[in-house]
């Protein structure tokens, strides 16, 4: 049901900075992102894009693969 | 008020938790405060086993235990190592108490993601201190923590430490010292009124069954289990409490997201909600700080560009090892040869001798050259780890791992299989996904460890011609030894798809993993894991080695049988009888006689060094190792083995650094003196079948190569893989498997080689 205007962490470039809105939790795992600080409001950068990806969020680089990517929802 | 001050009153010992996220620098705290150094590495999760040593103190302070635990983001534990810390910061490991104090390090560079833990971990209740360590990286980047402010907020003393220079430690070990009473003001957070009563609700249900617990510890547990996501926490109540207990959880977790919340996010919004309140009072921090980490990044995870250095940085890894440590071993090679000259010398022929020349110095020997090699390898795994690189490793590979159904997490402990598979095998604990780590176990033992390389490079030395390619840069040794490695490695993956194909089937994990900061490798810390790495091998040389040697000595050399000794006796009584009679003819000066003085007597020597030949090699065909050799021989023959070779491998399924060695005492056994000194590899050069051909040439050195490639010749792997799964099925599965395969892959190798090299 992720409606049209709604992004994932899939679809934000290398560079970009974007906030975290959610997490769609349809996946074990979502737990682990949450805990990481990938909560509502958090501020991430995209430093390396593809399957996996590097992101920065606070001061820590995380490799994410593709299910943990599409998973985490970007506020517009 | 008298003047007199009252002697401090030593204080209780006491059980001091290290605990911490990943890379915050707990296991050099630990190193730093035990004065016991053990590994430390720069990649998520390198301390994967508790570790325990004595605080040292000058100050008269009771020297308290300090137990190093695996690092961790959460105490929501979804992977071994996570269960670990749980286990133990709960005090229900099986051999640790509940900790008195609890020490949470915390990396002052990046205070807000590393608090979460902190947080959960002051709720259990327990006297905590807070290390802020890294202050002087923190300094340099300019993020500026108020350690007495957050100290209030926290309710718990923080030290600001820097654990690599061992400053601030003296104020840290007072702090655990006085840590006698739980944090004072406990973590206040805003939880939904939903989860306060649901977790309530549970307390009243489950207090009797944790009786005794602290309530505000059981609290913080059960509100773990609740908002937890399957981890394990669920299970560890679903065990206690049988599916009474999934109920319960399934029912006030429909309480809880009743208003749509997602469960898996409350935990972390509720958390980071009041880090954040906190972090503004406590963190300044300027912006413009260095970024060396995201310059070197945009090369070395680069997805071509940083596969081609990592395939450069292995290539250069084995060709140094083939390069740079081959002097150094012929060096080895003489001095132990010299050395066994020097005692048969020394000491009357006799069991005595035998059991020293043959058993001691030419077993223990033949392994100890390899040392230089191992130490190499050691110290490039150990600069790839401290630099923070074997992460970015994970991270490019982690595309390609996933085609064989694993992830670049499997990477590090597969690398690592490489030096040992033990570690390689503790290292899976950090793989949350529980098929993509048992297949990580399976094939780990098909990482060429450091104990197969003598063997390699034995043949390799004695049999691969030494051509050279590209004006000298490329060997063919070396191209043999990667060979070598890589018959492992593919054959690694095929077993890895064929097991999640057919028995472990299941979706694979998204990859996780933390790219830590690039830090320049310690010299101290990468000299010192190869100096412990060559000890451990030095030291199981000393033990296993050699007790399994002087044991094969044994059995080579009795039971000497009289019969023999006369029967040579006569016959080198009658070689000198003979040239008597020679010696008598040319002093008469008979002129019939062509031959001169000299000539006689050279010839005479030379004969009787072909019957002390002659006897050693019958002394060890008659011995007990002699026939049980020729008993298993139909066996190995299809490899193109002889008789010794099949013994040597056979004694060698224990452990397969033992190969070396029963070959070193096998062929000295069957030598005479003379040739005693000589190395092994010219040994089997220049051993003959009884019709005179060569017994080893490339064919056979290829495939006893292939077969240790293959083979489970390690009792400690097998125990590793038994501990971790808790069960006989995949040690048992493991041993099978390869060992088949690598008799397999010997025997194809021989009839393949002979056929392209007759
Ligand atoms: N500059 C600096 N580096 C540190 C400090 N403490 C640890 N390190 C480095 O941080 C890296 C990770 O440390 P380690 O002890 O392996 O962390 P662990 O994963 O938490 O056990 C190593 O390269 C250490 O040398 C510190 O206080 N200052």
């Amino acid at each position: 049901m992720v409606s049209q205007g709604v992004r994932s962490l899939r679809q934000l470039r290398a560079g970009d900075s974007a906030c975290v809105s959610a997490i769609a939790n349809h996946r074990t795992g979502a737990k682990r992102l949450a805990d990481l600080g990938f909560v509502d409001g958090a501020s991430i950068t995209m430093v390396r894009s593809g399957k996996p990806c590097i992101v920065r969020i606070d001061d820590r680089l995380v490799g994410l693969g593709l299910g943990h990517q599409e998973v985490i929802l970007l506020s517009a | 008020m008298s003047t007199h001050v009252e002697p401090l009153p030593a204080s209780r010992h006491k059980l001091v938790a290290l605990a911490g996220n990943p890379n915050t620098g707990k296991t050099t705290l630990f190193n730093a405060l035990t004065g016991y150094r053990c590994r430390v590495g720069n990649y998520p999760g390198v301390t994967v086993e508790t570790r325990k040593g004595l605080i040292r103190s000058e100050d008269g302070l009771t020297p308290h235990t300090l137990l190093d635990l695996p690092g961790t983001y959460s105490l929501a534990a979804h992977s071994a190592d996570e269960a670990i810390v749980l286990d133990a910061l709960l005090g229900e490991l099986s051999d640790v108490d509940v900790p008195d104090v609890i020490v949470i390090v915390i990396d002052a560079t990046n205070p807000r993601a590393n608090l979460f833990l902190a947080t959960q971990i002051l709720e259990l209740n327990r006297p905590t201190v807070v290390a802020l360590n890294m202050v002087d990286l923190a300094k340099k980047s300019r993020v500026h923590v108020d350690a007495e402010v957050l100290s209030q907020r926290l309710g718990c003393p923080v030290i600001p430490v820097v654990a690599t220079k061992q400053m601030g430690l003296d104020l840290l070990c007072q702090a655990i010292d006085k840590a006698d009473a739980s944090p004072d003001v406990t973590v206040a957070l805003d939880w939904p009124s939903e989860v306060t009563s649901a977790v309530e609700v549970m307390h009243g249900i489950l207090e009797r069954v944790a009786n005794g617990k602290d309530r505000l510890a059981l609290k913080a547990e059960l509100l773990q289990t609740l908002l937890g996501d399957g981890g394990y926490h669920e299970q560890r109540w679903a065990k206690r409490c049988g599916d009474d207990f999934r109920l319960l959880l399934r029912q006030q977790r429909s309480a809880v997201v009743k208003n749509g919340d997602s469960l898996a996010s409350i935990e972390g919004d509720v958390r980071y909600a009041w880090i954040d309140r906190l972090i503004e009072d406590t963190v300044k921090r300027d912006e413009g700080r260095p970024t060396g980490t995201a310059r070197a990044d945009r090369i070395l995870t680069h997805r071509v560009m940083g596969l081609a250095i990592l395939a450069i940085l292995m290539g250069a890894c084995f060709q140094s090892i083939y390069a740079w440590s081959t002097p150094i071993m012929d060096a080895v090679d003489s001095a132990i040869g010299a050395g066994g000259a020097l005692v048969s010398a020394w000491l009357p022929a006799g069991p005595l001798q035998s059991l020293i020349v043959d058993g001691a110095i030419a077993g223990v020997g033949a392994v100890l050259v390899f040392l230089p090699q191992i130490v190499v390898l050691f110290l490039f795994l150990a600069v790839m780890e401290d630099c923070g690189y074997m992460a970015r490793a994970a991270f490019l590979l982690d595309r390609w791992m996933g085609l064989i159904g694993l992830g670049g997490k499997s990477f590090i402990p597969l690398l690592s299989s490489f030096a040992c598979a033990v570690p390689g095998i503790l290292a899976t604990r950090t793989i949350s996904d529980r098929r993509a780590r048992i297949i990580t176990m399976l094939i780990a033992p098909l990482m060429s460890c450091s104990a197969r390389l003598p063997v390699y490079m034995l043949f390799i030395g004695a049999f691969v011609p030494d051509t050279q390619f590209l004006g000298g840069a490329i060997g063919l040794q070396a191209l043999v030894l990667l060979a070598m490695y890589l018959v492992g490695t593919i054959v690694a993956i095929v077993v890895a798809i064929l097991v999640k194909r057919f028995l472990l089937k299941g979706d694979t994990q998204p990859f996780l993993m933390e790219m830590p900061p690039y830090r320049w490798p310690k010299v101290r810390t990468v000299f010192h894991r190869a100096y412990e790495q060559a000890r451990e091998f030095c030291v199981s040389a000393g033990t296993i080695i050699f007790a399994v040697t002087v044991v094969v000595w044994a059995l080579g050399y009795y039971p000497h049988a009289k019969s023999i000794a006369v029967a040579h006796d006569a016959q080198r009584q009658a070689v000198t009888a003979e040239h008597e009679v020679v010696l008598l003819e040319i002093e008469r000066g008979g002129d019939g006689v062509a031959t001169s003085l000299d000539e006689q007597t050279l010839e005479m020597q030379a004969k009787l060094s072909r019957i002390d030949q002659d006897e050693a090699g019958e002394y060890l065909r008659q011995s007990v190792l002699g026939r049980m050799g020729r008993w298993i021989e139909p066996v190995v023959a299809p490899l193109g083995w002889d008789w010794r070779m099949g013994t040597a491998v056979l004694a060698s399924f224990p452990a397969r650094e033992v190969m070396i060695a029963t070959m070193g005492t096998i062929y000295n056994l069957g030598e005479n003196e003379d040739e005693k000194s000589v190395g092994l590899r010219d040994k089997l050069k220049a051993s003959r079948h009884a019709d005179g051909r060569p017994i080893y040439n490339l064919p056979v050195a290829l495939s006893v190569m292939v077969f240790f490639a293959l083979c489970c010749q390690c009792g400690g792997t097998l125990a590793a893989i038994k501990r971790e799964t808790r069960s006989w099925r995949w040690p048992i599965f493991t041993f099978v498997y390869m060992t088949t395969l690598a008799y397999i892959g010997a025997w194809l190798t021989f009839v393949i080689a002979s056929k392209l090299y007759a």
